[in-house]
């Protein structure tokens, strides 16, 4: 591993995508659980309430690592939101239907009106939170794509080569190797994130609705542990072939990389990245299960702050865990490793790498530490009594 | 016009007309709001404070959508213009990814502790929060437009080759952020937001008034409203001008295009109306300004200077850059320029008639109408500036960088729309094209509605809850 410029922004990109999954993460559990855990429309609002002032601000997230990723590895922006096109609008499609659904929700009166936002809640929250588990596991298990400059055309880039509606049958077919592996993925994310929100409702509010959630999370806990076993172990099992040792040049690797993977090209297999750096890797991953136990001894002892520490670790020691898995290459290509992106071929110029990094060391502290402020200004807890109590003092 | 090609221009020019059908409204009235919330804890008048309550609850209605349409946006690059993204991302994400880090945080955190604070947090960090938020938006806008700027002057670039291909490289970040295109860019469009919402305001305050309720709240928004979008409008006819001459510099097509000029000319004139016939390169009618001179003027602050047509621009770009249309289309490009143009002087009428009659605001049926009236003129005009900016640089997606007067610097660094599109199948486009047609009209439609049912409702004093 490097400390190079082009390392630095793969953390970073990391670290983005994690400050997604742990702050959007509890809203969009809550999204799930909130037809689940929630039963009467007070207790609706409670639910809503419990992440209103906050989620608009996490989805933040996912923009700036969308921003962030253009910038700093633009083939990979590029290639990537236009190979999984279809499922990329689904998720833009259910985040649209998410925000309006919390602003529309409690404008009108009627019955008919609350319940229909109420499903357009979960079934979006449900949905982004499984397509994002769908393609990062196809990602990390390859995806069909060709570097066009490697056959002359210097223009088009990284290029997709299944059609519509192949294309995006395929991510989720589990018939084959990447289908498979992308749905597990997708089922695992979609645990953790019940699980993550369980933590903020727990330490949000008071009332039935925590109690109901304690109890989903107990169910839901031993499933998601078997499930991110199964992923890892299955994860350890990739394997990229080589066509031609030559064009391994394109992935545009530093010297003593290139040199150690230069004895495994013979055979034409490459083994996945996720060996390289078994110590660190293992560690997290021990570290990912502790924190997992920890959650579960949190929620049982109706714990909501240690329960969301333990939920948050458990997801970034994973994301942290997967990232060097993957590295040094971003998306790798199933038609063999020459065609992949790495994070050396598919960056920005050095120059621009090192303006971004300045801006992304002045104010990323800056952007957590608001939230944070904010955050604990809105920490009292709520429960149905208060927001009765809450509507009626309006009134009067 | 190859069909997916097609499509993907469609697809984007409907999310950018959607986003900013919410987004001016945004920008203006999260000050506006943020001003009245000033006066309360200045003067610890309720009136204030109901009226910062009132506004920002639609100001938070219209903010759903402009969310919902940006999102799309942002990811809109990726998935519709794959080769724009890989040739450009270079410079062209940095603003980006900096918007999202110094704008967007701020603006959805701060406006978080603004709506939901109430009596919650202190009245310090309350109207800080406030602030802030506004201040977000802005700075919102501003580094999106420092994108938008560079793809219509790509200032502070080089072109280079990697192993993945041909691209644009940065060589002067601060070459992007102070591009001039892009800077009054930024001013034009802020000052957009103010002046329309402004005439939000004031013609909701309009129609309470005409019908006699709450008169006191709904006259003194209205002042609020008649000061601020009067200095906001005077405004934005001036850097209207600056931004003028700046295309006059930098895309002498759409400049011809958007005063009609077909014969290069010195002393050229300004046309008050034209119609073109663009098979036969001339104008069938047009009725010039009486001022002689005054384009050339305008462009170059010289009444003599020579102005290039479009026939020899069209001439110029093809022995440059090979066969092909350069010209955008001119009818369309003159109205919309001009109509924008039109509306920008209405404004100010508007504004200094409602100062006017200030005294007598309520019992001024006439004016009243008027004001109610014109609510949807400045969502017209500010459609009619981006069809202006988006359109008239075509064929191009990034305009070949040109030095003060117009002439071609950096060739290579121009790529035309038609090379930037996505290898995708015409299904995917027009699937995801449709849905986001029914998807937006009808959540616009929601959106609407539900704006219209609380501006007619009138101040009251719930809680902001979900
Ligand atoms: C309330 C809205 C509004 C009003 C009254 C005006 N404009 Fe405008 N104009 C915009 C809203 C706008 C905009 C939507 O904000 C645009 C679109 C692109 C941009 O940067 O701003 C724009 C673009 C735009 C451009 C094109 C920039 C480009 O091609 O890149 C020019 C030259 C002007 N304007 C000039 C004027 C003048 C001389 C005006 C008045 C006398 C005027 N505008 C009034
Ligand atoms: C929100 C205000 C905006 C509006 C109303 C708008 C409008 C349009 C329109 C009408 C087109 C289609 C032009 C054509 O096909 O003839 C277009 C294209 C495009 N615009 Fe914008 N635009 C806006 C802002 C922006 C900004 C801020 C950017 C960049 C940061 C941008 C980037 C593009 C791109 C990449 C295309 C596609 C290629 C093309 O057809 O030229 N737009 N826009
Ligand atoms: C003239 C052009 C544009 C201006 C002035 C502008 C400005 C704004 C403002 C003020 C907001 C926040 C308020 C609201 O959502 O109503 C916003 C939201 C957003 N815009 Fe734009 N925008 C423009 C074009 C674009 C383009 C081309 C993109 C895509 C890159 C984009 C991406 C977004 C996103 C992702 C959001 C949601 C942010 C959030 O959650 O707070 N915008 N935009």
């Amino acid at each position: 591993m490097h400390f190079d410029l082009q390392t630095i922004w793969a953390i970073l990109v990391t670290v983005l995508i994690a400050g997604y999954i742990v702050t959007d993460g509890f809203d969009l559990g809550v999204g799930i659980l909130h037809t689940i855990v929630a039963k009467t429309d007070i207790e609706r609002r409670v639910t809503i309430n419990a992440i209103g002032p906050v989620w608009d601000g996490n989805e933040v997230w996912f923009i700036t690592a969308g921003g962030a990723a253009f910038a700093a590895f633009p083939e990979l922006y590029a290639a990537l939101f236009s190979s999984l096109y279809i499922a990329l609008f689904v998720v833009l499609l259910a985040l649209i239907y998410r925000a309006v659904s919390f602003e529309f929700r409690s404008k009108e009166e009627s019955e008919g009106w609350r319940k229909f936002w109420d499903q357009s809640i979960f079934w979006s929250s449900l949905v982004v939170s499984l397509l994002i588990g769908v393609a990062v596991g196809n990602i990390l298990a390859g995806i069909p794509i060709k570097n066009s400059a490697i056959e002359g055309d210097m223009l088009s880039g990284f290029v997709y080569t299944e059609k519509f509606p192949i294309s995006f049958l395929n991510l989720v077919n589990p018939f084959t190797f990447h289908g498979l592996f992308g749905l597990l993925v997708g089922v695992t994310t979609v645990l953790f994130i019940i699980l993550h929100g369980v933590s903020w409702l727990i330490w949000k509010t008071e009332g039935e609705v925590a109690e109901r959630a304690r109890s989903v999370a107990l169910k839901v806990w031993p499933l998601f542990v078997v499930m991110y076993v199964v992923c890892t172990g299955i994860a350890y099992t990739i394997s990229f072939k080589v066509s031609n040792p030559e064009n391994v040049k394109y992935l545009n690797l530093p010297e003593d990389m290139l040199k150690q993977i230069a004895s495994m090209l013979n055979n034409g297999v490459l083994e996945h990245a996720l060996f390289r750096f078994p110590a660190i890797e293992f560690a997290l991953i021990v570290l990912a299960a502790l924190s997992a136990v920890g959650y579960f001894f949190a929620v049982k002892n109706m714990n909501g702050a240690k329960a969301f520490l333990f939920s948050t670790l458990t997801f970034l020691f994973a994301g942290f865990a997967v990232m060097f898995g993957a590295y040094p290459l971003a998306v790798p290509s199933s038609y063999g490793l020459e065609h992949s992106i790495s994070i050396y071929n598919g960056c920005s110029s050095n120059y621009t790498l090192t303006v971004m990094l300045v801006a992304a060391i002045i104010f990323t502290p800056i952007v957590i530490a608001y939230q944070a402020w904010v955050y604990k200004m809105f920490l009292f807890k709520i429960s149905a009594e208060s927001l009765r109590k809450e509507i009626e003092e309006a009134k009067a | 016009m190859d069909f997916v090609l097609l499509v993907s221009r469609l697809q984007f020019a409907m999310t950018a007309f959607f986003h900013f059908l919410f987004v001016p409204l945004t920008l203006g009235l999260s000050t506006l709001s943020a001003i009245m919330l000033t006066l309360y804890y200045a003067t610890n008048k309720e009136i204030y404070r109901d009226m910062a309550k009132f506004w920002a609850k639609l100001f938070a209605i219209n903010f759903a959508l402009g969310v919902a349409t940006g999102l799309v946006h942002e990811f809109e690059f990726g998935m519709n213009w794959s080769v724009y993204s890989r040739f450009v991302g270079d410079i062209f994400g940095a603003p980006l990814a900096v918007e999202g880090l110094l704008a967007f945080f701020m603006e959805s955190t701060f406006m978080g502790v603004y709506l939901f604070g109430w009596d919650k947090v202190p009245r310090g960090v309350h109207l800080l929060a406030a602030w802030l938020s506004s201040i977000g938006s802005n700075l919102s806008a501003l580094w999106i437009l420092i994108a938008n700027g560079w793809m219509q002057h790509p200032a502070g670039a080089k072109v280079a080759e990697t192993l993945a291909g041909k691209r644009a490289e940065l060589t002067d970040w601060w070459g992007i952020v102070f591009n001039p295109v892009a800077d009054v860019k930024f001013w034009h469009t802020a000052t957009a937001g103010m002046v329309l919402s402004a005439v939000f305001v004031l013609a909701i305050s309009a129609y309470h008034l005409l019908k006699k309720q709450h008169v006191e709240f709904f006259k003194r928004s209205a002042y609020i409203a008649l000061v601020f979008g009067f200095i906001a409008s005077v405004g934005e006819i001036i850097i209207g001008d600056i931004h003028a001459h700046e295309v006059a510099k930098t895309q002498p097509t759409k400049l011809a295009a958007g005063e009609a000029l077909w014969e290069t000319k010195k002393g050229a004139n300004i046309l008050l109306f034209a119609w073109a016939d663009e098979e036969k390169q001339e104008n069938v009618v047009e009725i010039p300004l009486p001022i002689p001179g005054l384009l050339s003027f305008l462009a170059a602050h010289d009444f003599n200077a020579e102005i290039k047509g479009a026939k020899d621009l069209q001439k110029q770009f093809e022995a440059q850059f090979g066969p092909g249309d350069y010209i955008p289309p001119v009818n369309f490009i003159f109205w919309a320029f001009h109509l924008m143009v039109y509306l920008g002087f209405y404004f100010v009428i508007l504004f200094l008639l409602g100062l006017m009659k200030y005294k007598n605001l309520e019992n001024s049926t006439g004016y009243l109408k008027m004001a109610l009236y014109s609510l949807p003129l400045p969502y017209i005009a500010c459609w009619l500036g981006w069809a202006f900016a988006e359109v008239g640089r075509q064929p191009w997606i990034v305009y070949p960088l040109t030095d003060d007067f117009g002439k071609i610097l950096l060739p290579e660094i121009g790529l035309k729309t038609a090379q930037a599109v996505s290898p995708l199948t015409s299904v995917e486009v027009v699937i995801t094209y449709l849905i986001f047609v029914l998807t937006f009209v009808g959540l616009a439609i929601a959106d609407f509605y539900l704006l219209a049912k609380f501006a007619t409702k009138g101040p009251e004093k719930e809680a902001e809850l979900y």
